[in-house]
């Protein structure tokens, strides 16, 4: 079945077509969500949406792009939606704690361990993942589509829908961005 | 190695830690998950409903609009409580003191 009949499909209400959906895209859909929101329970919390909204909304989609540059679209809306969210509750918690009343929220994040770095490379990235909330965005999404997705900057450029120049400056702003949060980290906790 | 160069070779490292990283998967019965939530947003009226007051802000705002009526009609029922009280003293004072004059009509009708 190729992606139009699935499509087609899908606009029909097709229930097989739709587990065909979730059995070929939800890795791709998790691993993106885990990426920008590095926690595996959102993560899946946010793959079950978007594949819920794909069903509903399926009949809007006319086309225009390949299935997949639409679903990492929904995506990443969802998932920095989501971050914004959580900071913003965050911020609530952490007044309410001020005005009292209320116990004191723990303002750290929880640390983030990838399932998909190997055993030797945890420490390392767990430290890059820290740095990655520090960075803008749009460099944050340029960076997880390009170096966990494994997409080259075309797509990242189509999938962000711009240009291929502008996913360039994206990824080279992301890395020297991640450089000064990991340097900042690194002078005062020198690992032994 | 120095500390500048200890730094250099960790942010490499850890710029390059992801590279060879294998997808995350989900946890398994995904579709399963998705249908459930699914049907869970059909739910009832009753059950909307329930789930709505049953929010800690939709609570706590229904819990205080409770409380101030209670005190508006505590308030209500001690300012009317104080002019009953008068509007007695006065006319207690009034058959005391026999304040008002009798008319002919009473003199005359001592009868029930």
């Amino acid at each position: 079945m190729n992606q139009t009949e699935l499509v087609v499909q899908l606009q029909q209400g097709d229930e097989a077509a739709f587990k065909k959906l979730v059995d070929d895209y939800q890795v791709m859909v998790y691993n993106t969500a885990l990426g920008i929101v590095q926690n595996e329970d959102d993560a899946d919390d946010i793959t079950q949406e978007v594949f819920i909204q794909v069903f509903r909304s399926v009949s809007s989609f006319k086309g225009d792009s390949k299935l997949s540059t639409w679903l990492y679209r929904i995506t990443i809306g969802k998932a920095l939606d989501h971050e914004k969210k959580k900071k913003r509750k965050k911020r609530f918690g952490f007044v309410q704690s001020l005005l009292g009343g209320q116990e004191e929220v723990d303002m750290q994040m929880a640390e983030f361990d990838h399932p998909g770095v190997r055993l030797e490379k945890k420490e390392r990235a767990n430290e890059l993942f820290n740095a990655l909330k520090q960075i803008p965005d749009k460099q944050r999404t340029a960076f997880t589509l390009h170096k966990l997705e494994g997409q080259s900057y075309q797509e990242v450029a189509e999938i962000m829908n711009t240009t291929l120049y502008a996913v360039e400056s994206l990824m080279g702003r992301a890395k020297a961005n991640l450089k000064k949060e990991l340097k900042k980290y690194y002078e005062n906790n020198i690992p032994e | 190695m120095n500390k500048q160069e200890q730094i250099n070779k960790l942010i490499e490292e850890a710029l390059g830690s992801v590279d060879d990283a294998q997808r995350a998967e989900p946890k398994p019965y995904l579709l399963t998950r998705i249908n459930a939530r699914m049907n869970k947003g059909t739910a009832s009226v009753w059950e909307k409903a329930g789930w709505l007051i049953t929010r800690p802000t939709v609570a706590f705002t229904g819990l205080c609009m409770i409380v101030l009526l209670n005190v508006l009609v505590v308030m209500n029922n001690k300012t009317s409580d104080t002019a009953t009280a008068a509007e007695q003293t006065a006319q207690n004072q009034a058959d005391e003191l026999s304040y008002t004059t009798a008319t002919i009509y009473d003199i005359d009708n001592t009868q029930p």
